[in-house]
């Protein structure tokens, strides 16, 4: 295929997809065996956070629910064209409130701003430490701050961390286009607005690794893609 | 400049002229901005082969054959990320940056300062060529950012600045008084999971990018990058304090260590007192007791060798009135040792870094610190080897442990090597930890009960002294740990009064001369 | 100074008229009544000025007790090198004959890094990160002195440090160590092709034959 004709096409379809559309990937990331028990974290210094739980905090880096895993990054790993989708401007937040981010896993467009707020009236640390982008570390002295950053390039599993509090721990995800979603504690979610075609989708879990599924959508629209973990 | 027909030139003739560009055309050239260009990076690359490859690696990704050998480690250079620039968080440094780190070097660090070595022509090439290493400095152009102006220190500025300093936390990671004993500090690691430590502010000497309030502004308007040091420049522009604040919190910082470097002295003094010697080491006495500074370095001179010691060095007082002689050390140590929340540092101390000789205890052993003196004290020039003596010449110890708080007395005769003196111990000690700080006093009576065990301490001469230290949760142990040369102790002797008896007697004969000689002068020319 | 002052003296005695205009200044200030306020002054400060003197002279002063060392001792004829006997009189690097130069250097350069840099530096100065803590301080090796000395005395000092030092040489005090209890004989004359060839200097070499009648300089 010609090149431009390529180009025109990605256009057409990168036009396509900014258009509304009823088209949609849903699907469940199961969990089968015991879920394994969160390490406990030792708050007793940072008694601001420590205050905001009633059972002593724990990590969350393995949630499970109703047979469901939570807090997997789904995305569309091969069948879209090359090309970036036009810029996403809405600002996609992240938390620090008991000394934990929320979301843990947070995925993003190249170039959409990251909000990052401070919801603890503690110092944090914003540390990230990315390979393809330039990283950054900021202050966060008080509640109620909130500072925004981008990142240009597409880059999986970007780690945040706060120095301060060496437990906090979360994964950004930068994509070019928009078909990503994390799922639910329930282990749920939906990819909206893939056009019709054959697509191989991966799953990433901080600790279970990731797995992969192949999904046709049809002309008419919708499609569901199953995913299994298994402890270790 | 006169004209042949007499009149006086000015400088916009055309020769004044010529020679104004002449002039200017030299300056520059002796000082050009620091400009790159592509050919630089191979001439570059002959200067980083030679001296910078065998550490910081052939592809600087700072995996080179010593990198094992040091904490901090070497700087990866493919990741482009530099703690000390003038640049936002995140940013590439700008050129200027990288030479002033090659100039001159980081304190502290194994990175020495290249300024008296290479050619101003060198290290241009060597920090191009540094440049090439890294993917991101393709078509990148960093700005330094704004700085504001400096609102002038004093008492009330550095109050001013303990204040927003505990507002913002700082002593979270950098503690209390500054030592880098914050709570968080035992799992503090860097960008490549090397552990590292919150710098001790009382060692201001030893920052990495240097001590003047200006350059601590600096360090926290851009953080340090690769380091756990955010930047505070969104605080700021967030309103949470104000440019001057942070200014202040520069001029506190600075305020914890001297105000310059401390010197090294050969001889400590034990001054003289009068009455009963300090009872332990937080006796108010000791405020007034002038400090000696003695560095101490990595062991790493007999088998196991230990290159990345805790302990940078200690301060040292003495007092003796006579019959006792105290002696008190003090140092910065982060941790009191053993403690528990200091195995995930250690941990990555054992993954991170080569151990000569031997492999590092998974487990922290006490803190430590040993004070060393020739068993016989004589006038011979000779003494025992300065790490632990030898059989022939052995040394005669107190051995401090921090766990448990005891002190052994006994004879070394060799590294390692120690015989604890049977029956009662001459020395006494109290030991105490405050905020990051060791502070450990030892008595002993200058004439000791058994001198086969102890030697005598004579005032009015230099005793050689030397010293130990280690820092339990750093992996350190008995051979492990922090050394120093042989200094001397003089136990200060009351001023004989001949010494105020002569000068006064000379005033007298001088002053007796002179008006005698005017006297004479004066009846001469009267006759 | 003193002889510039005779120099002085006698030019200006060398005939009366000279000496009185010489004097001249002097007895004014002795005898005018309008100079007393310059003759108290003077009345005052120099009686003061020696007696500043002589405390400075008088008082007790604290000195460390001097360590006198021989920098460069007497090497010996042979020493063992872990139980082996190696003559160092008329020896030369083995590694210069043998082998890649290149190999050599690589070696070389690898266990000075990993040995040597923290005394004596990556400049090779002597001012590694903890040359500061010992006295004395680690030798600089790019001032000359390896210049001057052969590559077998080199051997000698790295193998047997400090403690192999004669008593001359304040073996107590070196921080030196004994590189034979770390390294190979082989490993050791690679670090010494890397001393001279990172400092550019040349090994002083044995001479092949002894001058006839001459001393071995």
């Amino acid at each position: 295929m010609r090149h431009c004709t390529r180009q025109a096409l990605s256009l057409l379809f990168l036009a396509g997809a900014t258009a509304p559309a009823m088209a949609q990937v849903t699907g469940t990331v199961k969990f089968t065996g015991a879920a394994p028990a969160n390490p406990k974290i030792d708050m007793a210094e940072e008694a601001t956070c420590k205050a905001k739980y009633t059972t002593g905090p724990t990590d969350p880096v393995v949630v499970v629910n109703k047979g469901g895993l939570g807090g997997v990054f789904v995305y569309v790993k091969s069948g879209l064209p090359a090309g970036k989708a036009a810029a996403a401007t809405t600002p996609v937040v992240i938390d620090q409130n008991g000394c934990l981010y929320h979301p843990r896993i947070l995925g993003v467009q190249t170039g959409q701003p990251i909000e990052i707020r401070n919801s603890d009236a503690v110092l944090h640390n914003i540390k990230a430490v990315p390979k393809k982008n330039r990283g950054f570390n900021i202050s966060q002295p008080t509640a109620g701050m909130k500072s925004t950053r981008t990142f240009p390039v597409a880059e999986m599993a970007i780690p945040f961390s706060c120095n301060v509090h060496g437990w906090m721990k979360a994964s950004v995800f930068v994509m070019d286009n928009p078909y990503f979603a994390v799922a639910d504690e329930n282990g749920a979610f939906s990819i909206k607005g893939l056009p019709a075609g054959t697509y191989t989708l991966e799953a990433w879990h901080e600790k279970f690794g990731t797995k992969t599924a192949t999904v046709t959508i049809p002309a008419s629209g919708a499609a569901t893609a199953t995913f299994t973990f298994a402890a270790s | 400049m006169t004209r042949p027909d007499g009149r006086m030139g000015g400088w916009a003739d055309g020769p004044a002229r010529l020679w104004a560009v002449a002039v200017l055309a030299i300056a520059l050239s002796a000082h050009p901005p620091v400009r790159l260009a592509a050919q630089d990076v191979q001439a570059g690359k002959v200067v980083y082969d030679k001296w910078c490859a065998e550490c910081h690696g052939e592809t600087g990704a700072g995996d080179g054959s010593a990198a094992k050998w040091m904490l901090p480690p070497p700087r990866d250079f493919t990741r482009a990320t530099y703690q000390i620039r003038t640049t936002a968080s995140g940013e590439l440094p700008t050129d200027a940056d990288i030479m002033n780190v090659v100039d001159n070097g980081m304190p502290g660090t194994a990175m020495p300062g290249w300024s008296g070595k290479l050619s101003a022509v060198e290290r241009r090439n060597v920090v191009a060529y540094v440049k090439s290493l890294s993917t991101f400095f393709e078509g990148a152009a960093p700005q330094a950012i704004a700085l504001g102006k400096d609102p002038g220190g004093g008492a009330e500025a550095i109050a001013e600045g303990r204040q927003v300093f505990e507002k913002l936390e700082c002593f979270k990671c950098h503690g209390q008084t500054g030592r880098g004993d914050g709570q968080s500090s035992p799992t503090l690691k860097d960008d490549w999971d090397f552990p590292i430590r919150a710098a001790d502010l009382t060692q201001g000497w030893l920052f990495t990018g240097g001590n003047s309030v200006q350059q601590i502004y600096t360090r926290m308007r851009t953080g340090l990058d690769g380091t756990p040091m955010p930047s505070f420049s969104d605080a700021v522009d967030a309103g949470v304090l104000t440019d001057e604040q942070l200014w202040k919190v520069a001029h506190y910082v600075r305020s914890l260590s001297p105000e310059r470097p401390p010197q090294v002295r050969d001889v400590i003094r034990a001054f003289l007192l009068a009455g009963g010697v300090p009872a332990g080491p937080a006796d108010t006495t000791w405020t007034g007791v002038e400090r000696f500074w003695v560095p101490l370095v990595g062991q790493i001179v007999i088998k196991p060798r230990w290159f990345i010691p805790s302990v940078t060095g200690v301060w040292v007082q003495a007092v003796h009135n006579g019959q006792e002689l105290a002696v008190r050390f003090s140092w910065t140590d982060r941790s009191q040792s053993p403690e528990r929340a200091w195995d995930e540092w250690l941990g990555r101390v054992v993954q991170g870094h080569e151990m000569s000789d031997a492999p590092v205890p998974d487990r922290q052993g006490p803190d430590r610190l040993w004070v060393q003196f020739p068993k016989q004290v004589s006038d011979e020039a000779e003494r025992p080897f300065f790490l632990g003596g030898t059989t022939r010449r052995p040394v005669y110890l107190w051995r401090w442990t921090s766990a448990p708080d005891a002190v052994e007395e006994g004879s070394g005769t060799g590294f390692g090597q120690f015989a604890a003196a049977s029956g009662d111990v001459e020395v006494t000690h109290g030991a105490r930890y405050d905020a990051g700080e060791w502070q450990v006093q030892f008595t002993r009576a200058l004439v000791p009960g058994d001198s086969a065990v102890a030697p005598v301490f004579a005032a009015g001469e230099p005793i050689p002294i030397a010293f130990f230290a280690a820092d339990g949760s750093n992996g350190e142990t008995e051979t492990r740990g922090a050394v120093s040369a042989w200094y001397a102790i003089y136990l200060d002797v009351p001023t004989p009064p001949g010494v105020y008896v002569a000068p006064v007697v000379a005033v007298l004969l001088t002053a007796g001369l002179a008006l005698m000689v005017v006297w004479r002068a004066q009846k001469q020319s009267r006759t | 100074m003193f002889i510039a002052l005779v120099g002085i003296l006698i030019y200006v005695s060398e005939n009366e008229e000279r000496w009185s205009e010489f004097k001249q200044p002097i007895r004014a200030t002795l005898v005018d009544p309008d100079k007393k306020w310059v003759r108290t002054t003077f009345l005052v400060a120099l009686p003061l000025f020696v007696g500043y003197t002589t405390f400075q002279q008088t008082r007790p002063r604290i000195v460390a007790p001097i360590q006198l060392r021989s920098i460069h001792p007497a090497p010996p004829g042979s020493i063992t090198f872990r139980g082996k006997t190696i003559n160092l009189t008329g020896l030369e690097n083995p590694l210069r004959t043998t082998g890649s130069m290149e190999e050599h250097l690589k070696v070389g350069r690898r266990v000075y890094y990993q040995n040597c840099l923290p005394c004596h530096g990556d400049r090779i100065d002597g001012q590694g990160h903890f040359g500061h803590g010992f006295n004395p301080t680690p030798l600089a090796f790019e001032t000359g002195t390896i210049g001057m000395l052969t590559e077998s005395f080199v051997f000698w000092r790295i193998a047997k440090g400090g403690p192999g030092l004669p008593r001359e040489g304040t073996p107590w005090n070196s921080a030196m160590p004994v590189w034979e209890d770390f390294l190979t004989e082989e490993e050791i004359w690679s670090v010494v092709i890397f001393l001279y060839e990172q400092s550019g200097l040349q090994p002083r070499r044995w001479e092949a034959e002894p001058a006839s009648g001459g001393e071995h300089d």
